[in-house]
Formats: structure tokens, sequence, C-alpha cells
């Protein structure tokens, strides 16, 4: 009975790409007839320097956000993994961002960081600022990072607490009386063992991070000086506004290629650890 | 060709659905509907309207105006259709690439290339009454059409940061002048020039190059369609991004505004925190909102010519009917009410501060400065039609504009809006 589902993958999915793949070889703009252009769109990829720049804005992003979102989860997730009353409220509080939208999220974060937001307001009196959170280039794009990784390691934190459950007690009760230390016990124990959640949770940042639009939206707008514009806030905010939609769904379908690759990476990766983990057992 | 469409707008609803992951692109079909094809009665029909949402011109605003016409138009709704975070001119892609499009849309320039998109409404005879309809004709053809004029290239002034700086506002007229009364002003204490971030930065330059590079050479944008003129190569512009550039160094202009919403900047310059705000005659409604129209002044910008240079403006609430609308008939109807009728139109001059002929609305201080400005100007500067940049030009300019506070030159700032502009073209 595999048919309904296999219709709604078709429906949902291939069919979708098939179409943005499609339209990525053709010069529609949304309106017009398509025409067939080669790969045209392909090329201009790389030399469309807002594209080339949102790529480069767009690994940092991915590196220092994925960095943190898996770290501190997994720190988060360690100090939290005891049931208490006072976990659950933490854990409920590291995940509450995760339940907001994104752009809400946005728009919070700029009324705290921007010229006259809160930070500054309260900064002020002591003499300083303003401080450049949104109108500084750098700055803004480490704010940017800050508040996706705040936003998005709650949802890590949680899935590491699950996993966290799984691990035996008796093991780390045996690592204690052979007098590991808490380091050692972590470092040898616990995290093999969740490995494979932290390798979902790392694709899911992966993927999540290379699509990073709508805080950019309603923190940055991309800006100052397009120091913030992300490769999908090109996509959706430039290409697609002007009515390059056949380029839009070229940039899509190279997004699409790269998730694909990442992810695919990762788990090969971790394949390999597991085999050699194996191998040394 | 139907068959192609009808598969384009699958894959596009599918997309939507589906491909969140991707922002992949719908389709839609070509629209066939025209004004004398229309089967829509105009005494009952629904029609969806997407309008440019300002500080002035609020959801609010619209309903209630919206809210005459169907009080005077029984069985015809007017909906509202907002745009959430992006334009009205991206709203409109959106809707279009779904299939799905409004009937009418504010906001939203026709060019050569878009034209086929809208309904064309030369043969409507009240379009010949509108303002500045054959500045916007395309081919020859109306698609536009508009309530008034919104006058751009201002500079307001607060007269107690004037008075202080002992500066007088007649006398500013050039470039040079304007720069030598942002020092005065700065040492009186002010942030000389007023900025903000989103796109405030950009626009703002480009109604000072308007008074200087583009009303001496009216056909500069066609110019540099066809390659004739660069950024970097042209003296003039090269100058203005130099006087830009120079206010910035100078601490005329603040890099901490690039950090405040449009608001937020307005704000500052309402509550007296700077002496000067480049903007269009829609700042003037927001002064009188917060009764605060007397304590400021408004000059024309200044220029590296003659002055007043002719006024730079725009077509205000301008309206085109969507060609694939089913509901010709009525969307013709309440764009002919939204621009001539003597209730609608006064109210969507004074909402917005904007100007037309024969129109009359009880103006502040401040709006009867604006319109001695109109009155002593020697003509009026529109970019439409073949004068309209490339798409994502304001953006890129924007963004280009800010790096000048990063520490860009104008010359890398010029070469990049060149780089950026022919990598569009290729």
């Amino acid at each position: 009975m595999a048919g309904p589902a296999v219709l709604l993958y078709s429906a949902l999915m291939v069919v979708p790409v098939g179409v943005a793949i499609y339209l990525s070889f053709t010069d529609w703009d949304g309106f017009s007839d398509a025409a067939f252009i080669g790969i045209q769109n392909y090329t201009h990829l790389f030399t469309d320097p807002n594209t080339t720049h949102s790529m480069w804005v767009t690994v940092l992003i991915v590196i220092f956000g994925s960095a943190f979102q898996i770290g501190f989860g997994l720190m988060y997730a360690l100090a939290l993994r005891q049931k208490s009353r006072t976990n659950s409220v933490f854990r409920a509080l590291t995940y509450y961002p995760h339940v907001i939208s994104a752009l809400i999220l946005g728009f919070l974060w700029n009324a705290i960081l921007g010229t006259k937001g809160a930070l500054n307001t309260l900064l002020a009196p002591f003499g300083i600022g303003p401080v450049g959170f949104l109108f500084e280039q750098n700055l803004a794009l480490i704010s940017l990072i800050a508040v996706i990784v705040w936003a998005g390691f709650g949802f890590n934190v949680v899935l590491f607490v699950a996993a966290l459950q799984t691990v035996p007690l008796e093991l780390i009760e045996a690592a204690e009386i052979d007098g590991a230390s808490r380091w050692q016990i972590n470092r040898n124990i616990v995290i093999p063992m969740i490995a494979p959640v932290v390798t979902v949770a790392l694709i899911l940042s992966l993927i999540g991070l290379l699509r990073a639009y709508d805080i950019v939206v309603s923190l940055t707008g991309g800006g100052p000086a397009g120091s913030t514009s992300t490769y999908a806030y090109v996509i959706l905010a430039q290409s697609f506004g002007s009515t390059k939609i056949g380029y839009a769904n070229a940039q899509a379908v190279f997004l699409m290629i790269v998730s694909a690759a990442l992810a695919l990476l990762v788990t090969a990766l971790r394949n390999r650890s597991d085999k050699a983990a194996e191998g040394e057992g | 060709m139907k068959g192609k469409g009808i598969w384009r707008r699958v894959g596009a609803v599918a997309v939507v659905a589906g491909a969140a992951s991707m922002v992949l692109a719908g389709c839609s079909s070509n629209g066939s509907a025209s004004a004398s094809a229309d089967t829509a009665k105009a005494e009952s029909a629904h029609l969806r309207i997407i309008v440019n949402i300002s500080p002035n011109l609020t959801v609010a605003y619209w309903n209630k105006l919206f809210a005459k016409y169907e009080k005077a138009h029984p069985g015809v709704t007017v909906k509202l259709e907002r745009t959430g975070t992006i334009s009205a001119a991206d709203k409109l892609n959106q809707d279009l690439a779904a299939g799905d499009p409004p009937d009418i849309v504010q906001q939203v320039t026709p060019s050569a290339d878009t034209a086929k998109l809208f309904t064309d409404l030369s043969k409507e005879s009240w379009t010949k009454k509108t303002p500045l309809v054959d500045n916007y004709k395309i081919n020859g053809k109306t698609y536009l059409v508009g309530a008034g004029e919104q006058v751009q290239s201002l500079v307001f002034y607060n007269k107690e940061a004037f008075t202080k700086a002992g500066l007088d506002a007649s006398k500013i007229k050039t470039v040079a002048q304007f720069t030598k009364a942002m020092g005065k002003l700065k040492d009186a204490g002010y942030v000389p020039l007023q900025t903000a971030g989103q796109w405030v930065t950009g626009s703002q330059f480009t109604l000072f190059n308007d008074s200087t590079t583009m009303t001496k050479t009216p056909d500069w944008i066609k110019k540099r369609r066809e390659g004739d003129v660069t950024f970097a190569g042209d003296k003039d512009y090269m100058k203005s991004l130099k006087a830009y550039k120079s206010w910035v160094d100078k601490g005329y202009l603040q890099k901490s505004d690039l950090g405040l919403a449009y608001a937020d900047g307005q704000t500052n310059f309402l509550e007296g925190k700077s002496a000067m705000y480049i903007m269009g005659s829609f700042f003037v409604p927001a002064a009188d909102q917060a009764k605060a129209s007397d304590d400021f002044g408004v000059f024309s910008m200044p220029t590296t010519g003659t002055y007043p240079t002719k006024q730079f403006s725009n077509i205000a609430d301008p309206y085109v009917v969507v060609k694939q609308s089913k509901n010709q008939k009525a969307a013709i109807s309440l764009v002919k009410w939204l621009t001539t009728d003597k209730t609608a139109v006064g109210s969507e001059l004074a909402a917005d501060g904007n100007f037309r002929k024969g129109y009359t609305y009880t103006m502040s201080s401040l709006g009867k400065g604006v319109q001695k400005i109109v009155d002593a100007s020697p003509g009026g500067f529109v970019e439409a039609a073949d004068e309209q940049p490339l798409p994502g030009y304001s953006t890129e300019l924007n963004s280009q504009i800010q790096s000048l506070y990063s520490g860009s030159t104008p010359k890398q700032v010029a070469e990049n809006l060149d780089t950026w502009w022919d990598s569009q073209t290729q």
C-alpha cells in the first residue's frame, strides 16, 4: 500500500524539484514564456557579486552557527540531563525560542540590539556606545549568528537530553568507580553513545543554517552594506523580487545540491567513524 | 500554451507547499483576460488590492477609504492584501508565480518588460486627467495612473537648530553651501543630517543625486543601460558620491544611524536630535501628526548647477490593474474612483503629503513650504518608463552607499555599481 505515499511524495517533492530544475535552465521571469538558456544561470551564480558575497556570508553562518548550536546544545544537555524541576524549567526555557516564529525573534532582537535598542539604552548612562550590534558590518554578522544560535540550540538540547536518557547509568557508574573524571566519562562514553543523534542534529543544523532567511529579514534586512545578506536572502529578496525566477531556481537548486552533499558528507564521516570504532573494539 | 500554463501552475503550488527548504519557483499561466473581454459586472465583485503600507498610509487608513467605496457601490467588496515584510512588487511577483494575483496593485511601476502584465488603460478617457500620466506611458500606452505627485529631493530642517547655528535656509543653494551649513550645525551641537538603515540610506543619496547628476542629464539611466556612461566614469555621479562620503568622514552623517529603522530615524529628527533630513514630501504628514510642523522648514535640494533645479517627483499612489484579473470592469472602476474622485484623491493627497493641480486640502505651514518649492520649480523630473533603473538597483545602491560608512571609497562604490549593473545585463 505504498501507492498513496509515493503519490504524495511525488506531488510534494519530485514534481516541484523537477519543475525547479527545469526552470533553472530557463530565463523565466514569472510571467513570460520561458526560454531555454542552457547553464547560463549556473555560470551567473559565480559571477554575480551579490550571490558570491552571500555564499561567503552563509559559509560563515554555517560554520560558526552549527559549531555553537551543537556545542552549546551538548553542553546544556549534559548540564541538564538529571531529572529535576529546575532542569525541566531550564529545558523549557532553552527550547522556548524554537516555538516562536523566526521572523518575530528577529524583530525582538532588533529592538534589543538596534542603535536605539534596549541594550544600547542601558549602556548609554555609562558612556558606552551606541555599540554597533546592527550597524557595524562585522558586529552585525556576529549578532546575526548569535541570534540564530540562540534561536536554534534549544532544539538540539531537547534532542540531546532525550538521547542522554538512553545512556545506561551502569556504564557511567562503572566508569566513576574506575576513577574516570566527568570529562573522561562524557568524552569516552556519553558522547560516543549519543553520536547518531548528534549526527542528525548536525545535519539539521547545517541545512537550517544554509536556509537562514527569516531572522535576516527582521533583524538586519541583509545590511549594513549587504554584510548579513545570506544566500537564501538573496534568492528571495533579490532574485525573486527582481522577477529573475529562472535564476532564483538555479540558486535554489544549487542550494539543494550543497545541502544534500553536506548531509551525505556528514553521514559518510559518521559511518566511517563507526566502522573505525568497531574495528578498534 | 494553455496546457503548459496549467503544468507550471501545478508545479508552483507544489513548490510552495512542499519545498520549504528552497525557494523554488512557481508558475502562472499567461493572462488572457482583458478589459474588452471582461465579463464581470462592476455591480458585484470581490476586489483584492495591494497597497503601500507606511507610517502615513496605514492599514486602518486604507480600510476606511475602501469602506467609503464599498458604501457607494453596493455589491463590491475591496479586500486589502497585506504584503508582510516584502514590497508590493515582490508580493505581486509571488502572487503571479502562484497564479493568484490580486486585481489592483499600487506602487508597482510597469516597465517595457512587465507592461504585458497589466491592463492597457489608454482607452479610458478619464486617465488623461490624472497627474504625470504621460511620463509613465510605455510605448505610448497607459498602464499606470496615480492620485497625485509626490515631491522628492527636499531638505527638511529644524528651525531652532538653524537659528542656533546662525543659518539662513534660503541661502543654501549649492552643495558646497550645504556642506558648510552641516559644519556649522555640528558645531552647534546637532547631528547635521539624519539618516537611517533599511532603504533610507540609498534613497537619501538618490534624492541628493537626482538634483545633481540626474536633472543635469535626465536620460542618464537610459545612457547607462546603453553603456554610454558608467558610474565610475561619470564626473557628476562621482562628485555626488565624493560629497556624500565627505559628509560621512566629517561626522555629518552618523554611522550608528544605520542601525535605525526608517521610523526611528524620522523620530530622531522630529525630536530635534538632528538638524536636517533629506526626504520626500511624505515627511509632512508625519510632522503634522507629531504636531511639530511649525518647528520645521523645508528647502529644495542644493545642486551643483542652477538652483532650484527641476523638482524630482514621483507619481503618488500609482495604481495598475492586473491583466489576469477576472474583475476588469470593477477593478478599473475602483482605480478611476481612487484617482479622480474628489473625496478619495483629497484624502490620499492629505494622508501622504502629496500634490495635484486643482485639488486642495488643508495644509500645515510645512506643507505650504513644499507647495512653494513646487510652484518655484522650473519643472518636474520623473524617473519612469525607460528612465527606470534595472530591477534590484535600489537595493544594490543602498548596500553600496552603506559601505561608504565602513571605509569604502567613492571610486570603489562606483566600480562596484558598474560591476553589479554589468552582471545583471549579461
